[in-house]
């Protein structure tokens, strides 16, 4: 079910409505059954994928935390790392496994006959996978007690609104926030509304109008001029932000309806002086997640510079490769970590220093920082290397080249009112700003937004993009 | 606090009602305008309009070699030069789209010509992938108020249904919708029939397969094959046209098209031309009974006068069309 449907729409005012009609103890089974039906609106069957990983999660929980011996409890964390990683392996990667495996045999001049697996990745796999795992992880570190719910932990890997792009929670928020006893609040509704309507706003109407121009440009990018290939690579860069943002921020909003809290995913990430700021505002959870669960163990920080710069280059691989399953993805992620190492040692050899505030150097540095991700994201977007290329190629030689033109005065728009509610919004969520604003200011930005979201959004209706991960 | 909800829904619903003014009178129209031009055609019919003439490719489509290239609706403005003709089309439209077109003319003109094909009373017309795309174009004329259209048309809502969603539905009439015939005849639906002529049909003099013309026969199969009722959707829609007429007073003519009923007889055989037949003889009676002027041009049009040689269309040449605009105008007035 998207959240952008008729489908959702109806679906959420009414799971809420018997939420807090239902008494706490039975809650969980309404949130269960909900959710269930929310994720089998996409592909009924893949269900059993998340009943197994419910499974094998809750149960390894359970085990780790009984056993004694630091020996078992590694078995039992393994059992359940690489069952998790085996699951989004044999959907996710298989096919891409394949194709590698046939390149390097026919390299090596030997024959190679790759099955192809023919089925649709299920929705949100790495997301759901990766959030049960820190489970186990959390309780294996002993930071976590394992659930003896199973109710309660399969909602905590199902919850609807973040179950298929996160924000990826570790058990300790969400758990908690899935027991807590609420009662219906009106400022929960206030907050819910102001955060669903934000959402809809951004991904409706921002980013699904700038979807069509992107599109059409990467179809094809030697009919158009430099000019062109050049907003469309801007314009993607906020077609994403606006997707992913908005689908987060729908997410949010949603679970706030119920009275839970999630955790912000974002934060202006278009606003970051340096790579390094914005995988701290970009898609905040998973840099959290791969900080806490691969960099450190891997020795972190407090290992020589060399060791350190091959982790950081190691996280930004794993980073390319969960998104997908493609060697585009892959540099996309590399090309982080390059910049990444380059930008943080041009900052120690010059010992340069940085501070929050608004000055010419950091909106210098901010421009900087948006035009290396925007270039980084052409593989992101690209379906291959030579897509990529042409877009590349097309951007350094169409400036003489009479190439098609598209009509941008929308998009310049759409994106206008994005930048400025970022810079509003730079220290404060969009449901507390208006909370903080006077009945007449706010009402007046509801029907502004309700405006745009009616009026204005994008016919295309594309799914978010985040949900093939 | 269900006051305050309350309250505050009901500021809502003010909101979202003064919001649907402002878009009327402002991109609504620009928006009918690009996406939907039919449709906004039709909510700017200008006033004194005789005759709305509704049609899709059979009224555009020309052959190279023709001595007029004049449209159908444009040979009957030109044998009736008097008559304040406005001409509303585009291609593979059927009735089932024309019905809410009809409902966005505020200026009701004398009478209606609706183009009636044959063929989009078939399971693969009806079914057709082309369909998402016009139920896409009507969402913003729908009745319902506009800014609820445009919002309902960007969460995608209206019959969007996948190439194998599609495949599947057209697959499953032809499976198990029962040809019935008053004589016998060995094949009991659409797929045995197609099967049987796919996989033996036509013979080439030298013994081998003839795979062009057993193609082409399949698909005149595919295209003709089935009885209609009053169950058929298309019918539904014409049904529909019908009331509307009746409501308001204006004049229906249904320009049945021409079929190559010759060509379908040498094809296939007298079977497919029994069923062929007797749905017009449905139609014509059907139509004719509710008040309607069933122009039956079924036959009308020879069959050197179909442009496509190798497909099922109604296609004419400048003869074609000038007999079909002859028709008409003999019954228009």
């Amino acid at each position: 079910m998207l959240f952008n449907s008729l489908h959702f729409l109806l679906f959420l005012p009414a799971v809420a409505a018997l939420y807090y009609l239902l008494p706490h103890k039975y809650r969980w089974i309404l949130l269960f059954l909900g959710s269930c039906y929310f994720y089998m609106a996409f592909v009924p069957s893949y269900i059993l994928i998340l009943f197994a990983i419910i499974i094998i999660d809750y149960v390894s929980g359970l085990v780790i935390e009984r056993s004694i011996k630091k020996r078992t409890k590694q078995v039992y964390l393994l059992v359940s790392i690489l069952s998790n990683v085996g699951i989004l392996c044999f959907f996710k990667y298989f096919n891409f496994l394949e194709s590698n495996l046939d390149s390097v045999v026919t390299f090596l001049g030997g024959n190679y006959k790759p099955s192809e697996l023919n089925i649709i990745l299920p929705i949100g796999l790495s997301f759901h996978t990766f959030q049960s795992m820190s489970y186990t992880i959390e309780v294996y570190r002993g930071n976590q007690k394992a659930e003896k719910h199973l109710g309660y932990f399969a909602n905590y890997v199902l919850f609807f609104p973040q179950m298929v792009a996160g924000p990826i929670e570790k058990y300790s928020q969400l758990g908690s926030e899935l027991k807590k006893q609420i009662s219906p609040i009106y400022d929960n509704f206030a907050h819910g509304f102001r955060l669903i309507l934000f959402g809809l706003f951004i991904k409706m109407t921002v980013a699904d109008n700038l979807a069509p121009i992107v599109n059409e440009v990467y179809a094809d990018p030697k009919a158009y001029n430099s000019i062109s290939i050049l907003n469309a690579i801007i314009f993607f860069s906020f077609q994403i932000y606006a997707d992913f943002f908005g689908y987060s921020t729908i997410a949010s909003g949603a679970a706030k309806l119920l009275g839970i809290d999630l955790i912000n995913n974002f934060r202006t990430p278009y606003l970051s002086i340096s790579i390094n700021d914005f995988w701290k505002r970009w898609h905040i959870s998973l840099t959290t997640w791969f900080r806490e669960y691969v960099f450190i163990p891997l020795g972190g920080s407090r290992v020589s510079t060399f060791k350190w710069a091959v982790n950081i280059i190691i996280i930004f691989f794993v980073s390319g490769l969960w998104h997908g399953a493609s060697w585009t993805f892959v540099v996309w992620g590399l090309l982080h970590g390059i910049v990444y190492l380059f930008e943080r040692g041009l900052t120690k050899l010059f010992k340069l220093q940085f501070k929050e505030e608004a000055s010419i150097i950091n909106f210098l540095l901010g421009v900087k920082t948006f035009f290396i991700v925007s270039f980084i994201w052409i593989f992101f977007r690209a379906e291959t290397f030579d897509k990529a290329k042409e877009i590349i190629t097309s951007l350094v030689n169409n400036w003489k080249v009479e190439g098609k033109d598209v009509i941008y005065g929308y998009a310049f728009f759409f994106i206008g009112v994005l930048v400025f509610f970022d810079i509003l919004l730079k220290k404060n969520r969009i449901d507390s700003w208006l909370g903080e604003r006077n009945e007449l200011v706010r009402w007046g930005c509801y029907s502004v937004l309700l405006f745009f979201v009616l009026t204005m959004s994008g016919m295309e209706n594309l799914p978010f993009i985040y949900f093939q991960f | 606090m269900i006051k305050k909800v309350s309250y505050k829904l009901i500021l809502l619903l003010i909101i979202v009602t003064s919001l649907n003014f402002i878009y009327l009178n402002t991109s609504y129209k620009h928006q009918l305008k690009r996406n939907s031009p039919c449709a906004y055609q039709c909510q700017n019919l200008p006033e004194g309009t005789d005759v709305v003439y509704f049609g899709e490719s059979s009224n555009t489509t020309y052959a190279d070699a023709d001595s007029t290239k004049l449209t159908i609706s444009e040979l009957v403005k030109y044998y009736n030069p008097k008559l304040n003709l406005v001409t509303i089309d585009t291609m593979a439209v059927h009735a089932g789209i024309y019905k809410y077109w009809l409902k966005e003319m505020y200026n009701k003109p004398k009478a209606v010509i609706i183009t009636m094909n044959l063929r989009s009373f078939s399971a693969s017309w009806i079914h057709s992938s082309l369909e998402t795309q016009l139920r896409r174009s009507v969402r913003l004329s729908r009745p319902e108020p506009k800014i609820w259209n445009r919002f309902l048309l960007s969460l995608k809502n209206f019959e969007d249904r996948t190439e194998a969603e599609l495949d599947s539905s057209v697959q499953k009439h032809w499976r198990e919708d029962s040809l019935i015939f008053p004589f016998k005849f060995k094949h009991q639906n659409v797929k045995q029939w197609d099967l049987a002529m796919g996989s033996g049909g036509w013979l080439k003099p030298d013994g081998s397969w003839d795979m062009e013309k057993s193609g082409l026969a399949t698909h005149y199969i595919k295209a003709y094959a089935f009885n209609l009722n009053e169950k058929n959707p298309r019918i539904r829609d014409f049904d529909e046209i019908m009331l509307w007429s009746k409501k308001n007073g204006v004049k229906v003519l249904f320009n049945l098209l021409s079929e190559n009923v010759a060509f379908a007889d040498s094809l296939v055989g007298k079977e497919l031309v029994y069923l062929m037949r007797t749905n017009k003889e449905f139609l014509v009676n059907r139509y004719n009974k509710m008040g309607a002027v069933v122009v039956d041009n079924f036959e009308l049009v020879d069959k050197t006068d179909f442009i496509d040689k190798n497909w099922t269309t109604e296609h004419y040449n400048g003869r074609g069309r000038m007999r079909i605009a002859k028709s008409i105008v003999s019954k228009l007035n």
